[in-house]
């Protein structure tokens, strides 16, 4: 038993010195703090495998200009407190360009952490505004859309539906209740009337309550901003109960590529912001997604895994151009830069580090004999993303 | 309002199978079995599993039946060799089987979000008073009472029943007098396992399945225990119907409040009457 074990030390040694010379430069470590556990556990596996792909597909090409790309994924269950925690851990083990993290409360639990750490944090899902605003540094970038890009692209569009009274069904987290505010002010412009404006816990089992509250408030429309197990809860329940026939139902990070997957027929017809899509026809996303389905058995991209890659496509970029992986070079590489990505040239914004891009709408239905997302609008980048609203106060590099 | 009732009535009956489960072997074996969430996970993943290939039914029965054969090996190989132990080392024992059972489930049927279709036959909803109520739900509460009623019966006829009561409420001199205790414990935590198995199944046309989702139901059984009064049948009834309404109610009237409602009841039965709702007798 123990000279098994010196053996497979004097291995794994031999093995390290061997493939030293091949990789001389200092790795690029990135930390992804993300749910693996939880209601949002399905969103985390996600990002864990976009994360995974891309360091892998970088790293068949000899890494990112001569370096290697590590990764170490700890599970934050979504809760802003063990994001900080699994956060810190890796920024402390020289895992210091943090991503692929789910819930917005833990972006905001890690964004003033960032400094004393020596960290960076390259948000790919978190939704809430916050982030690039009043809790945006130096060290904090958004690779996906927030809050006010989905607005953006909600605004128009409620305008012209022809439902009057609205519910707004939303999980009570920071990102659940920006999205309920932001769909108040979008129906105030439309001129539509909010009957019902209901926020559940994170991670609730019985929605029952919550589903007679819409049934009974009149709701002709209902705004659902639910994600992961909650989402897949609530659509189930709702079909139950019936209102999903009866009630017209759009909604963000709703119906995604995966909920779909699990949700089946109930699904179908439900309209909301779609983020990304694997069906968009750039030739640098096809690329991506033919490649994706090589290594995943012919599985599309979901929505959060696109996004994720695009997050992991611009710190490859930023270290290129810095020519460091010290975390502020990267950040400097970052801040107001322009990035080649899978839904094309892109820029961060030095304001507040956000990136333009084009945002799209659509609904679930069959294609290809498959049920999934379809884009029927594309809103481009400078619509879909409003000017800076001043509360990002940038502090000086 | 009526609805409302019924949606209360239909969470409080999960939450009473789960936690009579509890009951039962605490009753007995006097530990409390943090492996519970994860016998209800693994229910709904075999019932999932069951009724993709056999009906719903056929899913229902087989899930109770595997999970009570589990439990009955939980039994004799964790909760028999280690009653002499600190009852801690049970509980840490248990806990580490919940780790297990969530990585098992996690390798047999992937990380992914599953979902169970709700019975064609009951996929309707039924007229109430003028409103309609989801037929499936009914079921849920029909299988509550059944399971209510049915283990009262036992508990109260049968002579294993009373064998049940007297090592509940004494397991020694019950040992005493001549009943083999290790035997009445195989078969109440065989019991107490197959229905974690039972309402796992029958909540899975509710929720979706993920290997965690034990810990949702685990938490809040443990407050209906702790209310109803360790180790009382008749207290777990009562606490579980009650904090089914408190949660409905609490959602609709008091929406901010509503998530630390069952807590602060745990921790006024546990100040005012330690001894929970029913005083802790069987």
């Amino acid at each position: 038993m123990r000279t098994s074990i010196w053996l497979a030390c004097a291995v794994v040694g031999a093995g390290a010195v061997a493939s030293g010379p091949a990789v001389s430069q200092e790795a690029l470590k990135i930390g992804v703090p993300t749910a693996l556990t939880g209601t949002y556990a399905g969103l985390g596996n996600e990002a864990v495998r976009a994360v995974e792909f891309a360091a892998e597909q970088v790293n068949a090409k000899g890494g990112v200009a001569g370096r290697k790309v590590e990764i170490k994924t700890l599970d934050s269950e979504a809760k802003p407190e063990v994001a900080r925690k699994q956060a810190e851990k890796l920024a402390l083990e020289g895992y210091k360009i943090l991503t692929g993290t789910i819930a917005s409360g833990e972006g905001l639990a890690m964004a003033p952490m960032l400094a004393r750490w020596d960290a960076i944090y390259v948000s790919t899902i978190n939704k809430s505004d916050k982030l690039t605003g009043e809790s945006c540094g130096p060290r904090v970038f958004r690779v996906n859309k927030q809050d006010a890009q989905d607005a953006a692209v909600v605004k128009p569009w409620l305008a012209k539906r022809k439902e009057g009274k609205w519910a707004i069904m939303a999980a009570d987290i920071a990102w659940g209740r920006d999205s309920g505010r932001s769909f108040v002010e979008a129906a105030k412009a439309g001129k539509k009337q909010i009957v019902a404006e209901l926020y559940s816990p994170f991670g609730t089992n019985d929605f029952a309550p919550f589903i007679q509250e819409i049934k009974s408030s009149g709701a002709e429309g209902l705004w659902v901003a639910l994600a992961g197990r909650d989402a897949i809860n609530f659509a189930t329940q709702a079909k139950e109960f019936g209102i999903l026939d009866k009630i017209f139902v759009a909604g963000v990070s709703f119906v995604t590529d995966n909920t779909v997957k699990a949700l089946g027929p109930i699904s179908k017809g439900v309209w909301g912001i779609i983020n990304y899509s694997s069906t968009l026809d750039t030739p640098a996303n096809k690329a991506f997604v033919e490649a994706w389905k090589k290594k995943y058995n012919g599985d599309e991209p979901t929505n959060f895994e696109g996004e994720t890659y695009m997050g992991m496509q611009v710190i490859f970029q930023a270290v290129e151009r810095a020519k460091s992986v010290k975390p502020m070079n990267v950040a400097k590489a970052m801040h107001g830069g322009t990035f080649d990505t899978i839904l094309g040239k892109l820029k961060i914004r030095a304001e507040d580090h956000q990136i333009v891009a084009p945002n799209f709408f659509g609904y679930i239905g069959e294609r290809d004999g498959k049920l999934r997302p379809i884009i029927t609008e594309t809103i481009s980048a400078e619509t879909a993303t409003p000017a800076p609203t001043g509360t990002c106060k940038m502090a000086a590099f | 309002m009526l609805v409302q009732v019924l949606n209360g009535l239909v969470y409080g009956g999960l939450l009473y199978i789960v936690s009579v489960g509890l009951v039962l072997i605490f009753g007995l074996r006097r530990i409390v079995n943090f492996a519970h969430g994860s016998l209800f996970m693994i229910g709904a993943y075999v019932g999932f599993s069951v009724a993709a290939m056999g009906g719903f039914w056929g899913a229902v029965l087989v899930a109770a039946l595997v999970l009570a054969l589990a439990g009955a090996l939980l039994d004799v190989t964790v909760l028999r060799p280690l009653q002499r132990e600190d009852p801690i080392v049970t509980v840490l024992v248990t806990f580490g089987l919940l780790l297990v059972l969530e990585n098992f489930a996690q390798f047999v049927w992937g990380k992914d979000f599953l979902k169970m279709p709700v019975p064609a036959m009951l996929s309707g909803s039924v007229s109430i008073f003028g409103e309609s109520f989801p037929a499936y739900r009914l079921l849920v509460i029909a299988v509550a009472a059944a399971v209510a009623l049915g283990l009262s019966v036992w508990l109260r006829v049968s002579r294993i029943g009373l064998y049940v009561r007297a090592s509940s409420a004494d397991p020694l001199t019950t040992a005493m007098q001549g009943v083999n205790t290790d035997r009445v414990s195989v078969v109440v935590v065989a019991l107490g396992a197959g229905l974690a198995g039972l309402s796992g199944t029958i909540s899975a046309p509710l929720l979706a399945l993920s290997p965690s989702m034990g810990s949702y139901i685990l938490i809040e059984s443990f407050i209906v225990v702790v209310v109803g009064g360790l180790g009382s049948f008749v207290g777990a009834f009562v606490a579980a119907m009650v904090i089914g309404q408190v949660h409905n109610f609490g959602l609709v009237y008091v929406p901010w409040a509503a998530t630390m409602i069952p807590f602060l009841l745990m921790v006024a039965v546990l100040i005012w009457r330690p001894t929970g709702i029913a005083g802790s007798h069987v």
